[in-house]
């Protein structure tokens, strides 16, 4: 195991295969050396993707939590493997493999035993203007209360909170809920339509307003 | 439980045009092709990637890493893009 200390160490050097679809698919001595390269490969991308959220984790954790993301990373991208299209550089698909893997990682350990509430609307006060405020955007803000608790479903609800209020991760709230990260994120971009939708007849919000050109 | 009222950053959260859906295993499929292609200057590519990472921070984030790591491979500056992603 590599330590960790300051910024991740650059890439491990390797002689990459000239296909490595080939080089981890047939059994012999190049696909044991394949799969140890591809190996440090994935334990590379691992421990940047925890130095970047290294300030939500202990760094004692780093080295565990970038190598066993490595190892599951590993058997991920091998059951996909037949998928790859040679779209990106190999070494681009798999390092996603173990950037997911690390970030999941390193989100739950940043939430193990932290309650998530799912209140939804109840954690929220009522708007009062504030001093240096302008009308509209109090206007705007009191909108968005009130069509959260007007326009969305009590799921939808619950569900926006915890992401967009609570900043839970949509991977742990997933988790927790017993539900997929999929879901999740379609029940918040309906919610977002809703919202928008709400402040547009309310005459809150123009049509291009909220979105980032 | 503590009471907050909305902050402006909620808000611009909450109303955010994140344009046509598109799910986040699509855009784990779709992530390491987008992020060469954005590296190579190609700004305009797949918008609907660029709605996906507007919308998901956890995508977003795990995105910004891949931009660092290929981007080291090819000895490209990351910055411009990481800019792009947010």
């Amino acid at each position: 195991m590599t330590t960790v200390s300051g910024r991740p160490a650059p890439a491990p050097t390797v002689e990459s295969p000239v296909d490595w679809v080939t080089a981890l698919t047939l059994p012999g001595p190049e696909q044991d050396r394949a799969l140890r390269d591809l190996h440090g490969l994935l334990v590379h991308a691992a421990r940047r993707q925890v130095h970047r959220m290294a300030a939500v984790v202990g760094p004692r954790d780093v080295d565990e939590l970038a190598n066993q993301a490595a190892d599951e990373a590993l058997v991920a991208l091998l059951g996909k493997l037949h998928t790859f299209e040679g779209r990106s550089r190999f070494t681009t698909w798999a390092y996603k493999f173990a950037v997911l893997h690390a970030a999941n990682a390193v989100r739950a350990a940043a939430w193990r035993g932290r309650e998530i509430q799912l209140d939804g609307l109840e954690v929220l006060a009522d708007t009062a203007p504030q001093p240096g405020h302008y009308a509209e955007a109090h206007d705007l803000v009191a909108g968005v209360r009130r069509l959260l608790g007007t326009a969305l479903t009590p799921h939808q609800r619950r569900v926006v909170v915890a992401l967009v209020i609570d900043d839970v991760p949509i991977d742990v709230l997933a988790e927790r809920l017993g539900t997929n990260r999929n879901a999740l994120y379609k029940t918040l971009h309906d919610a977002r339509g809703r919202i928008r939708s709400g402040l547009r007849t309310e005459g809150l919000l123009e049509e291009t307003t909220g979105a980032r050109s | 439980m503590s009471l907050r009222p909305l902050e402006p950053r909620d808000v611009e959260r909450l109303t955010l045009d994140t344009g046509p859906w598109l799910s986040c295993d699509d855009c784990f499929a779709l992530v390491d092709e987008y992020v060469e292609r954005l590296l190579a200057a190609d700004s305009g590519a797949m918008p609907l990637m660029r709605g996906h990472l507007l919308g998901c921070p956890a995508c977003a984030e795990e995105a910004a890493t891949l931009v660092v790591l290929a981007a080291a491979e090819t000895g490209v500056d990351p910055r411009p893009v990481l800019a792009l992603i947010g």
